[in-house]
């Protein structure tokens, strides 16, 4: 299969390659599925008006796996990318051949992370609300989040600052004063203390942890603190995020029904063979086995002890997160258990991998991947991240 | 996860699965339940759920009537349509 | 044994809104070409934001305080999902765990007397599509037009018994949401509906017994005889066993006047709510909880006893007026400028209410500025313009808002001429030209004398006080 889409003819210095889950009227967006194969929107997203308006130019769309939840891609309906019996990222690969200044995609469960730290790019997943969500195949829109990755934490600082900002179809799009204050960069705090998160390294392999140490030697040398601290909340997220997620990606498929629009089955005798036939036959098994999973924490009998019970950890997490900032300024942690994933690896490996994105996600605060690690800080500390994946960026490949 | 929640939930869902993909669901689904011991050793009974992460902000928009797109461009890629309706098989009411 | 109904209702009422209520399509497409008001959100197309109309909050909030509700300050959305080809996402954004409005209540008065029925709570939500089955025998056209027209939907508790009640507190509702335009609340019209929820139990009972719900009623009369019909069966399924009752959701069949039970789907019911992430808590600040407490009106009753007590109109004549919130709009700017209730009250009700119903219009449909009116009632009144002209200038106000009517009534010779001279030339003129009259009534005949003042009015373009036309014309009449 093909990496990406490529529009002809584009001379331009400032590239930037759109994964598939953000709307473009130009080529189609598929979102990786069968059901969406060859859907054209009828609008831009608000990142490409951003992105056009200041000079950047599109040169095509990345792959991403069905509806961007999976590991890097590898549930793609046309197939995984895999070379030397690896998963390759489609995203990471343009953007590392040089093809493309940097790819915005959309970081619904910590795909870009991996990518980003599998490949050593840098990568910010900007606080959640900064970038507007108008024009992105949505997945889990209590952590959606539009994300940039590059070769170097400037491109990230310069594209972030382009595409952040209020919009008004955006309903959780934070305020100008807010976004003023973080394209401005006046609210940049210097990072000075960091906490690495040991429980964390407990399911990451020696070459991840070994990331983890020359990032810990690199910040000191550069006068940056790095104390050890465990938190076993943190580290529970993923089991919350994995009912959140779950539940609201099962809504937001729901639509895709073969009526309106998209794949629609060839035999039916009546409306629920029309919907379930064109569901079956388009949805990847990944997607199927989240949108049972989601559609069973919503039941009545569950709710409250599965549905109601993430939201109320979702608090809890961030309430251990706050009192982490209240002593330190970032946390570190890997964004991935190794650096790369077999091509044969269970697709359901994703609702496991996601331990280390998932705090980020539940909690919609910043996270920089640079160095191959990972560093989540206080909400609006983009800047600040950036600033310490800079630092971090010389460790990559 | 027994097989007749599992049929129930397919059926809700309009989704319809294999007999092989039956069964990974059902050990996906044994696997998460056994994490839920991890949530359920936190006690969140005195914690207000969380919706969204955001500050609390209300936003609104004016009544305002703004047209966007035709029908044409909406029914442009649909599997069917006839005198300006979408169709679907139909519906007994 | 004696028997007692229990009834609950869930009437949805469309507001009346502009646009709809999470994407700024038009909310109104009555008479529209299918899928004409419809967007990429609506018709559930990836990538849009639902952003909240402020103004179904607005009348959400109205809605809730007209029914004495308390207020929830804070509101939420949620999302409730489903399969329906008339549900374009799948899923229908409503309000599942804390609604705009709870615990009001309703006072009906029915000829047993005065009742108060609870409210449980108003909820706002979005509409579903429309569907069509009568173009094509094996298919099913889906017009979206109406998908996301918000409404509220108004959850009263069992207390209602009959079916005098029922149309009682249904008639009581359409009067006040009308008075706080917040909407229309027609049946024939769609823009209410009503789900009925029945079930029988002995009198004096507290244990409810098996409950039926009966969905999209949409007319009073069929609502009286469903209940009827739904009473009659229940009673005789207990007393004859002719039938096992069971939980289920009947439609009902107006025509046969006969309720079927619907064939539902084994999934039906587990609507799998959960709150919305797109759509941040509405919270309601002191500012604008005080702004829309302003805006209601009075409730009808306390306006009619005013008309009666403070202006002095009759029971009737107040009683008529405040059957609209247009109709006492209108009264009340009139008599802010004129002074005389008794006068405006006259040209509403003999006057304007003729012309809206001579115009096939609701009251609610009154447009005529107040004010406006009451510079024409003063014309009248001052003598400047004969009430026969002020109809017509009346008639010209229906058609074009901007008239004035003094202006109006110098433009087309209105003023009534205070020179008696002028008169009297043209009554000397008459009579000159209709001796046959003058001596018919000399002859006793008084109908000649409508002839000869009829002659004069049309010469004088009818601007003369008759009162001294008349006086005038018997005068010259019998010196000539």
């Amino acid at each position: 299969m093909e990496f990406f889409t490529v529009k002809k003819d584009v001379q331009s210095d400032l590239k930037i390659v759109l994964d598939d889950m953000i709307l473009t009227k130009d080529m189609p967006t598929t979102a990786g599925s069968k059901m969406l194969d060859g859907y054209m929107s009828l609008f831009d997203a608000q990142v490409i008006t951003k992105l056009t308006e200041a000079n950047y130019a599109i040169c095509g769309k990345s792959a991403v796996g069905e509806f961007a939840f999976d590991l890097m891609g590898e549930t793609n309906y046309k197939g995984a990318l895999c070379a030397d019996g690896k998963i390759l990222n489609a995203s990471a690969e343009i953007v590392s051949a040089g093809d493309a200044t940097a790819a915005i995609c959309l970081d619904a469960n910590g795909s870009v992370r991996r990518a980003a730290a599998q490949y050593g790019l840098v990568s910010i997943k900007p606080t959640y609300g900064t970038v507007s969500r108008y024009g992105i195949v949505p997945v889990a829109c209590s952590g959606d989040t539009v994300s940039v990755m590059a070769k170097s934490s400037d491109i990230c600082t310069d594209v972030l600052s382009v595409i952040a900002g209020h919009d008004e179809k955006d309903g959780t799009s934070h305020s100008d004063e807010l976004c003023a204050k973080l394209a401005s960069g006046a609210e940049i705090q210097p990072v000075k203390k960091i906490a690495l998160l040991k429980s964390m390294l407990a399911g990451a392999n020696a070459e991840v942890c070994a990331k983890i140490e020359k990032a810990k030697n690199t910040l000191s040398e550069n006068g940056i603190e790095v104390c050890e601290i465990d938190d076993s909340v943190i580290c529970a997220s993923r089991v919350a995020w994995n009912i959140l997620m779950s539940a609201e990606l099962c809504n937001n498929v729901s639509k895709y029904d073969g009526v309106k629009y998209g794949y629609r089955a060839q035999k039916f005798s009546n409306i629920d063979e029309l919907y379930t036939n064109s569901r079956t036959e388009a949805f990847g098994e990944l997607l199927k086995t989240a949108i049972l999973f989601g559609s069973e924490t919503l039941s009545t009998d569950n709710y409250m002890k599965v549905y109601d019970k993430a939201l109320r950890m979702r608090r809890v997490i961030v309430e251990a997160f706050t009192e982490i900032f209240s002593r330190f300024d970032a946390v570190l942690m890997p964004a991935c258990s190794s650096m790369s994933y077999p091509e044969n690896i269970e697709s359901t490996k994703a609702f496991e991998e996601n331990t280390y994105t998932a705090p980020a996600s539940i909690t919609g605060l910043p996270a920089v991947v640079s160095g191959s690690v990972q560093l989540v800080g206080k909400a609006f500390s983009d800047r600040s991240l950036l600033a310490v994946a800079k630092i971090l960026e010389k460790e990559g490949k | 996860m027994d097989r007749e929640t599992l049929r129930k939930l397919e059926m809700l869902n309009q989704l319809s699965l294999t007999e092989e993909q039956k069964e990974s669901v059902i050990s996906f689904f044994e696997k998460r339940d056994s994490e839920l011991e991890i949530l359920n050793a936190i006690d969140t009974s005195n914690v207000e759920r969380m919706v969204h992460v955001l500050p609390i902000m209300t936003v609104v928009r004016e009544d305002e009537v703004i047209k966007t797109f035709s029908r044409e461009d909406l029914q442009k890629d649909a599997p069917e349509t006839d005198e300006g309706y979408w169709c679907v098989p139909r519906v007994v009411e | 044994m004696r028997y007692e109904t229990v009834i609950g209702l869930e009437v949805h009422v469309e507001l009346a809104t502009k646009s709809k209520i999470f994407c700024s399509c038009s909310a109104h497409s009555y008479g529209s070409e299918p899928n004409d008001h419809v967007c990429p959100a609506c018709c559930g197309m990836p990538g849009m934001l639902p952003v909240v109309n402020k103004r179904v909050v607005d009348y959400g909030m109205k809605a809730g305080l007209m029914l004495n509700c308390h207020i929830n300050r804070t509101t939420t959305f949620d999302k409730k999902s489903y399969y329906y080809p008339d549900l374009p996402a799948a899923y229908q954004t409503t309000q599942w765990f804390a609604p705009v409005a709870v615990n009001g209540l309703v006072e009906i008065e029915t000829k047993e007397g005065k009742k108060n029925i609870r409210i449980k709570q108003i909820h706002m939500e979005e509409d579903a599509g429309k569907l069509v089955h009568d173009i094509r025998e094996d298919t099913t056209h889906v017009d979206f037009n109406r998908t996301s027209v918000p409404l509220i939907e108004i959850v009263s508790q069992p207390d209602l018994s009959s079916a005098e009640e029922v149309e009682a507190y249904l008639e009581r509702l359409k009067s006040l949401l009308r008075f706080a335009k917040v909407a229309e609340c027609e049946m024939a019209h769609g823009t209410m509906r009503c789900d009925v929820n029945l079930s029988v139990r002995p009198e004096g009972s507290d244990k409810l017994g098996v409950r039926t719900e009966m969905k999209n009623m949409n007319s009073i009369e069929a609502i009286k005889r469903a209940i009827e019909y739904e009473t009659a069966r229940h009673i005789d399924a207990i007393e004859n066993g002719t039938e096992v009752l069971v939980q289920e959701t009947r439609r009902w069949d107006d025509i046969k006047g006969k309720s079927y039970a619907m064939r539902t789907k084994e999934t039906a019911g587990d609507y799998r709510y959960f709150p919305d992430p797109n759509v941040m808590p509405v919270v309601i600040d002191d500012e604008w909880f005080d702004s829309i407490k302003e805006s209601l009106p009075e409730f009808p009753e306390v306006k009619r006893e005013r008309y009666a007590g403070e202006y002095g109109l009759g029971e009737y004549d107040a009683e008529r007026l405040t059957q609209s919130i247009a109709l006492c709009e209108c009264f009340e700017g009139a008599y802010a400028v004129c002074k005389n209730a008794k006068d405006a009250a006259n040209w509403m009700i003999s006057d304007i209410m003729r012309i809206l119903n001579n115009k096939q219009m609701t009251y609610d449909m009154l447009s005529l500025d107040g004010a406006t009116l009451g510079k024409l009632i003063l014309l009248v009144t001052d003598g400047k313009v004969s009430r026969a002209n002020g109809k017509k200038i009346l008639e010209a106000m229906f058609e074009d808002s901007s008239i004035d009517p003094e202006s109006y009534a110098k433009e087309n010779d209105f003023i009534i001429s205070n020179d008696t001279g002028l008169v009297d030339k043209v009554v000397k003129e008459v009579i000159a030209a209709d001796p046959k009259s003058v001596a018919d009534f000399k002859g006793g005949k008084e109908k000649a004398l409508m002839a000869l003042f009829g002659k004069c009015m049309k010469e004088l373009k009818g601007n003369c006080d008759p009162q001294t036309l008349r006086s005038i014309l018997i005068d010259a009449v019998n010196k000539a």
